[in-house]
Parts: structure tokens; sequence; C-alpha cells
């Protein structure tokens, strides 16, 4: 029973990581860009929410609308401002560019929020569900569904919609693409735009769960990357897949070797899958 | 000279300090098919990108239908009713064979049901597109593929077709499909301009042809005349 309640706690966990990470490993896909600003989006995604129930009393389920527009704005105008400039470079270049990006984001977060741990204390917390034995915290339910039904959200769009046929087709080949009319530019603006979007809303749902602070950010990142490597990158079920095996794995490793070393897990695990595995669970290597 | 759907006049281009073509003059007429033949490194290839938009001009003039499109980016050219199928295919692999089809009329914004219609019309070209409509691009076979790319190429409803190595790769009977089918789309009003190394088929299909050297026009004129030519025979198609 303690095994189940354990898996359980791991895949609640797991559907949170997906969405953490299927923005990153989009931004990664389709423009080739190391996104270490994924971290902090998502915190400031959890301030968003915070503020957002504290201020106006909105529920951060409802503050996704908010943090996720708020976000996507913000992704769409570094990479229409700033990262298309140089996204045909190498990725060294973007990388320490999203670096930069990330140290500017960070401390004036910190700056204007301060590194205390805050939470979102709800008025009416929802309590939890007792089923034979089984603890299941309702706020992390819901928030884990609303995860998963965010991650589907964007696979729908890629799969079903013009703009998300252009996104799959730049990720693919970018110069065919242009012949197809595709004004590859807006697409990556608007892909980094979805990738913040999805980290903005993975920071409202988070917000109810973890303490938020911008010190958070890199655990975020770090998450995001394990994620990746883990499912493979550029695929959305890449992401679920990857995002539920570190969440399991990570409760699990909890019981055995104890919940501080969380992230040590995770980043082990990412050594040996790169040493054994470098295509990731799902088998796809790079673009394909 | 407006009756011209593409002209190209003292057109050069070439990629950073590389110079590549050296005052190009090619015309299309509609209704017309038009090859382009030459050895490899010819600028053949070049043509078609700078003609689409991909590689920018450093002098000349392109325009189409008397508009002048130089320099414009891919969708300007696209709107301009040029679409251009590249070499070696060029499908989204992962998509399937209907979205990669959708793909080529993407900048297309009358009714859905009027790209419906194109879109059964390239199924009736091609019929064998119609079987894996759902199938990935990827799993296609090349003759299928390159049918993919010319449908692809048609959603746009171009008024000219511009075909890179159209027999690339290809079995000799997957190359004789695609020409009869050529004719066909090019007898519903499309002109195509095809770039092509196997020299005999360029010739048989065309109404004309321009033979470019090291970036330069150096021969042209009616595709019959031009198979005759001692220099085409020699230099293309090894006969004397």
């Amino acid at each position: 029973m303690l095994y189940l309640q354990i898996l359980l706690n791991g895949l609640m966990l797991g559907g949170l990581y997906a969405c953490i990470a299927v923005g990153f490993s989009l931004v990664w896909g389709v423009l080739n860009v190391i996104n270490i600003l994924h971290g902090s989006f998502v915190v400031l995604g959890s301030y968003i929410a915070y503020f957002a129930y504290v201020h106006l009393g909105i529920h951060p389920f409802f503050s996704i609308v908010l943090s996720g527009g708020a976000l996507f704005a913000l992704g769409y105008a570094v990479q229409a401002g700033l990262i298309n400039r140089v996204v045909g470079a190498p990725v060294l270049t973007t990388l320490v560019l999203t670096f930069g990006l990330d140290l500017l984001l960070n401390n004036s977060m910190l700056l204007a929020f301060s590194a205390d741990y805050r939470t979102v204390r709800l008025e009416n917390p929802f309590g939890s569900l007792v089923v034979a034995n089984l603890v299941v915290p309702l706020n992390r339910l819901y928030a884990m569904l609303l995860a998963v039904v965010l991650t589907g959200l964007l696979y729908v769009v890629l799969m079903r919609s013009r703009i998300g046929r252009a996104i799959v087709a730049v990720r693919m080949d970018p110069e065919a693409a242009a012949l197809m009319g595709v004004n590859v530019k807006r697409i990556f603006a608007l892909t980094f735009g979805i990738g913040a979007l999805m980290a903005g809303g993975a920071g409202s749902l988070l917000s109810l769960i973890f303490p938020i602070s911008p010190l958070a950010s890199t655990d975020f990142l770090g998450i995001a990357f394990v994620v990746c490597v883990l499912g493979g990158l550029g695929s959305i079920a890449g992401a679920m897949v990857g995002g539920l095996a570190l969440g399991v794995i990570q409760s699990f490793g909890a019981l055995f070797i104890g919940p501080e070393h969380g992230l040590t897990i995770a980043f082990v695990l990412l050594i040996i899958l790169l040493i054994f595995k470098p295509t990731g669970l799902m088998g796809r290597r790079g673009y394909e | 000279m407006t009756e011209q759907l593409l002209t190209v006049a003292g057109l050069e281009s070439g990629y950073g300090e590389i110079r590549v073509l050296w005052g190009v003059d090619i015309e299309v007429r509609p209704g017309e098919i038009v090859c382009l033949i030459g050895s490899n490194g010819a600028g053949k290839t070049t043509l078609l990108k700078t003609i689409s938009g991909l590689v920018q001009p450093t002098a000349g003039r392109i325009s189409a239908e008397g508009r002048d499109i130089g320099g414009l980016g891919s969708g300007d050219v696209l709107r301009a009713g040029i679409a251009h199928v590249p070499e070696g295919r060029r499908l989204f692999r992962t998509m399937t064979v209907r979205d990669n089809l959708l793909m080529g009329a993407y900048l297309r914004n009358d009714e859905p049901a009027r790209v419906q219609q194109d879109l059964d019309r390239v199924m009736t070209i091609f019929p064998r597109l119609a079987e894996r409509a759902r199938q990935d691009a990827g799993t296609l076979s090349g003759g299928e593929q390159q049918m993919c790319a010319i449908g692809r190429g048609i959603m746009s409803d171009p008024k000219l077709l511009m075909i890179d190595e159209l027999s690339l790769g290809l079995a000799p009977r997957a190359v004789e499909q695609l020409s009869e089918t050529l004719v066909e789309i090019n007898r519903n009003g499309v002109a195509i301009l095809l770039v092509e190394q196997d020299v005999m088929t360029a010739l048989d299909l065309a109404h004309r042809a321009y033979v470019l050297d090291r970036g330069r026009v150096t021969l042209s004129g009616p595709s019959a005349e031009l198979a005759d030519a001692p220099a085409v025979r020699e230099a293309y198609i090894g006969v004397s």
C-alpha cells in the first residue's frame, strides 16, 4: 500500500513536471535554443498567480490565463526583439544570451519580490480524498490534471491547427517551410512565446504546491533538462513520459534515500542516461 | 513586355563572397514549359533559389507579370504566383501526406472549400497520394515523395511552378509517370520551369530550353533545336 501511495504521489508530481518541461522542449526542438530563462519564467508565472490571488482573489487555477498570457507576450517580445538576431548562430551563442537574460530577469525578481519564500494559502483548501487508505491531496490532483489538460491542448494545437503545422514544419526544415510562405522568424517568436506560456501556466499550478521564490528557478530548469533527456527532445509525448518517469523515480528515491535528495537523484539519473542512452527513453535523436 | 509570366534580366547572385550567377537572362511565358539544363555547379539551383527569395540577388531584375519581385521574401514571391519545388523534395517527413499538401496552401486565405477542392484535385492527379494521405511523408517511396512535393507546390495555386531536379534518384519508370503528369498540369494552365540533369528528359518535356554554364546562359531556344545543337549533344548527351 505504501508503494502504491508513493507511485500515486510520483504520478501527480510527474504531470506537473511534464508541464514544466514541455515548453522548454518545444523551444529546444524548434529553435535549437536552450532556454535558460525557462526556470525564471515558471517562477514569474507563480508570482503572477500569487499576487492575483492575494490582491484580486483570483484562484490560481484561473490565473493560468493571466500568467500564460503575460508570459506569452514576454516570450514573444524577447524572441522577436533579441534572440531572433542570433538564432542561426551556434548553440553556445544563444545559450549565453538566454543565460544573460536569465540573470537579468532572476535578479529583477529578487529585487522586486525578495528571496523570501511565499505560498498561496487558499481560504478554502481542497483537502484530501481518502480512498482505501490512499491519501490524495486534491490540490495536487487537480493541478496535475490541469497540467495534463494544458499539455494535451498544446498537442492538439500543434497537430491540428494551421499555425501548429507551421511550427512543426519549421522544426523539420526551416527553408522548406519558408518556401511554403511561412514567416520563419515569426514562427520562432510564436514558438518561444508558447514555450513561455506553458512555463507561466505551470507556474500558476505550482504556486499551490511549492513555495515561491526566485531561488527556485534553477530547480525548475534542472527538472526541465532531465525530463527532456529522459523523454527525448522536442516531442510532447516525450515530455509527458519523461515527466511522469521523473516524478515516480523521485518519489521512490525520496522514500529510500531521503526527500532532501530529490534533485540529486534527478541529476544522477541524467548523467547515467547521457552515458548509456543519450537518445532518451523514447529513442529519438535530435529533431526527428 | 508585361505578357511574360517571369522575366529575369541581368541577374547576379551568390552566397557571401562567392558569386554564382553572372548576369542571367531568362523568360517564361504563360502556359509554357521551360527547362534549364547545365552541368553541376552551373548555377541552376541558385537561380531558382534567387527567384523564390531564398537567396538575395546582388544585381539585376526579377519580375512576375511585370511586377518587380527581386529581393522579396519567399512568402511574397509565392503570393505573386511562383511556387518552388526544391531539390531533394524536402518534405516534412513526420507530417502526413495530407498535412504536407496543406502546408502548400499555407498562405491561401480563400475559403476552406476551395482549398479542399484543390486537395481533391491533387489527389486525382496523383491517386497514390490519396491512398497514402494519412501516412507520414517519410514513409513514401522516392517517386511518391516527388509526387507529394509537386502536389504541395500546386496547392499554393501558382501560375508558375519551378521544379528543381525532377528525376534525381528516381527510377526511369517513375520519371516517365511524373513527366506525363507535368504535361497534364501544364495543360491546366500552369507554366513550369524545370531544372534537370537528365537532358533528354528535359528537352523532351519542354517547349523551350536554356543552357546554363558557369553562371551564364550560353544557349537558348526551342527544345527541338537545342536537342540537335552540336554543342548540347557533345556536352550533355554524350554523342557527337
